[in-house]
């Protein structure tokens, strides 16, 4: 190998840590500036000139987003969690329109593309095409038929008129049943041939070796869920019942240093699971075989 | 992450070696059904049966009682101005974000797969913007590009006038900084993949004959990606409708007229309860995503053939 050669693969590392940085730099500043004092925030975070700035002859003053507090504190955290209880209201909102969609749409995901995996009937690849095609539509497409279809079961203004289409979305199904397939023939036939149950086999035999689909759907699911957005504009009219997805952007406006802390909790979740879940998540792309 | 192989395996019906035979007949109908059946009402009733009616909706003129008026919603929607800005700048949206989205998920994938070590920690880095809440990230958006903004400040030193980043037609070019900022590490995980399918040895022959690196890109790399590139390209156009999320964050129900996209004209029509203007906006929608999806599919299956 060349010299050359050498010096680019040397220089590519910090280079790619570089981009990578770029790419942090909104996270970084907001995890940072959740850290500052409420004082420091207002000065930051406001535009309007103050008569020192006339008699100084500044003319323009604009938002200084530092990189580093002056002070570390956390009292912006301990406002957002002690002192002002609505916050946690909201993020009880997100954790009761997200829990019941991961849960709900894991077991009937896992029971329908077992089926799927084991029954050979008339119309299935045509039954689970409609599947796919229903799956690629944006979330667009599918608002107004869920819309129909809570208003005519008396729940659209219930948080169940999110929950329940989430619960049946094709997206699970087709990642089970895809992980199903390459599940070997063996493991059923044997299980057959000891004489096991239908559910046996299911919950003993096939469910224990998706453990890290059922890691990936779960991560993918809790991640839609807790960054809803449209359908909490559409269906839900009680700004108490709102997740914290949507209300974040309505104080931007007011208390800087607040929203940056509750941000900072909103996205620790999903974070967390990229950190745990990265590999489930590699693996489930590389299983199935990308071209 | 969608995994894309599978999407294309399950439409193009191609079974692995080795998998399970199914049950068919009567044993298979008593074995079977108990576990399809929840999931099967649960989809019909919240979605097909709901689809089916929204389609109908579209041919009435008002959704109790009314009656058949053919075509006419469809005329009516597709001269409303509302309509026609949103699809518009939809399709403009897409049109612009989704090809820089691919072109530089291609170009990091590459520069990763190239890597000796820590793949694994820089994928990381553009991973991260995938799963944080768009929620999360406003107050910094929109600091950053407000009228008095940090942004602004930065180029005030140089003596730039302020830019009205979010309330001037190039709202749409900060619209699709922050869509690649998010969705750039989706693509990249399915590049990487297809990156590691492509066979060393097609590498090494062209390392022998003294292929040019441009070369060995143009005539080795991107013909193998290109069935990755069909199923990328689905994906991130479907991701490119949640852009809405950022845009309705940001600047609220009513944005500049500039990246007023199809989502708005829904909310605004939700709000109104236009059920008429409502399904046969999604009519349409659907056909095309439809279409558009089946068209591509078919494509890719043909040149992976």
């Amino acid at each position: 190998m060349s010299g050359h050669r050498a010096l680019k693969e040397k220089l590519l590392l910090p280079l790619m840590v570089c981009l990578g940085l770029i790419m942090l730099f909104p996270l970084i500043v907001t995890f940072t500036n959740s850290f500052m004092s409420e004082a420091e925030i207002a000065l930051r975070y406001t535009s309007r000139l103050t008569t020192f700035d006339i008699a100084d002859g500044i003319t323009r003053r604009f938002i200084d987003m530092g990189l580093i507090p002056q002070r570390v504190t956390t009292e912006q955290y301990a406002e957002v969690l002690i002192n002002q209880p609505s916050f946690m209201v909201l993020m009880t909102n997100s954790m009761r329109l997200t829990l019941p969609v991961v849960a709900g749409s894991l077991v009937i995901s896992a029971l329908t593309a077992y089926g799927f995996t084991i029954w050979r009937f008339r119309f299935k690849e045509a039954v689970f095409a409609v599947y796919i095609v229903v799956m690629l539509m944006p979330l667009q497409a599918v608002l107004v038929p869920n819309f129909i279809i809570a208003d005519m079961m008396g729940i659209r203004e219930s948080h169940l008129a999110i929950i329940l289409p989430g619960i049946f979305s094709p997206f699970g199904v087709f990642l089970m049943r895809q992980s199903m397939k390459v599940i070997p023939s063996a493991y059923f036939e044997a299980a057959r041939i000891d004489g096991a149950s239908e559910w046996y086999i299911f919950s003993r035999v096939v469910m224990p070796q998706l453990k890290s689909t059922i890691a990936a759907l779960t991560m993918l699911t809790f991640i839609e869920y807790w960054n809803i957005v449209e359908q909490a504009i559409i269906f839900i009219t009680d700004y108490r019942q709102e997740p914290l997805s949507v209300y974040l952007s309505r104080i931007a406006a007011g208390r800087m240093g607040l929203v940056f802390a509750a941000s900072c909790i909103y996205m620790f979740l999903p974070l967390w699971f990229l950190m745990v879940g990265q590999k489930d998540l590699k693996k489930g792309i590389e299983l199935s075989g990308v071209k | 992450m969608y995994r894309l192989a599978d999407v294309k395996q399950a439409l193009t019906n191609k079974t692995p070696p080795a998998a399970f035979r199914p049950t068919m007949g009567r044993k298979g109908w008593a074995t079977g059904m108990p576990f399809l059946l929840p999931g099967l009402i649960g989809f019909a009733l919240f979605f097909i049966w709901p689809f089916g009616i929204s389609v109908g909706y579209a041919f009435l003129d008002r959704p109790v009682g009314g009656s058949f008026v053919g075509f006419a919603n469809f005329a009516d929607l597709l001269t409303n101005r509302a309509y026609l800005l949103g699809l518009t700048n939809t399709l403009r949206f897409i049109g612009i974000s989704v090809p820089i989205n691919l072109a530089l998920s291609l170009g990091v994938a590459m520069l990763i797969n190239k890597l000796p070590r820590h793949k694994e920690l820089i994928s990381l880095f553009f991973l991260i913007p995938l799963v944080i809440p768009s929620g999360s990230m406003v107050s910094f958006w929109h600091s950053l590009f407000a009228l008095d903004g940090a942004l602004n400040g930065f180029l005030h030193g140089f003596g730039i006038e302020r830019i009205n980043w979010l309330n001037s037609d190039l709202a749409m070019f900060v619209m699709v900084l922050i869509f690649v900022w998010k969705n750039l590490g989706y693509n990249m995980i399915l590049y990487l993949a297809g990156l590691s399918s492509v066979p060393r040895d097609c590498y090494e022959a062209a390392w022998v004959d003294g292929a040019k690196p441009w070369q060995t890109f143009r005539h080795i790399t991107l013909p193998h990606l290109m069935p990755t590139t069909v199923l990328a390209l689905i994906m991130s156009i479907i991701n490119s409708f949640k852009v809405f999320r950022e845009i309705f964050l940001i600047t609220g129900a009513y944005p500049h007229p500039s990246i007023y996209t199809l989502q708005h004209f829904m909310n605004n029509m939700f709000a109104s309860l236009n059920y008429p203007r409502l399904t046969t906006a999604t009519t349409i929608l659907v056909a095309g995503i439809a279409i558009f999806t089946q068209v591509l599919l078919r494509f890719e299956r043909k040149i992976s053939a």
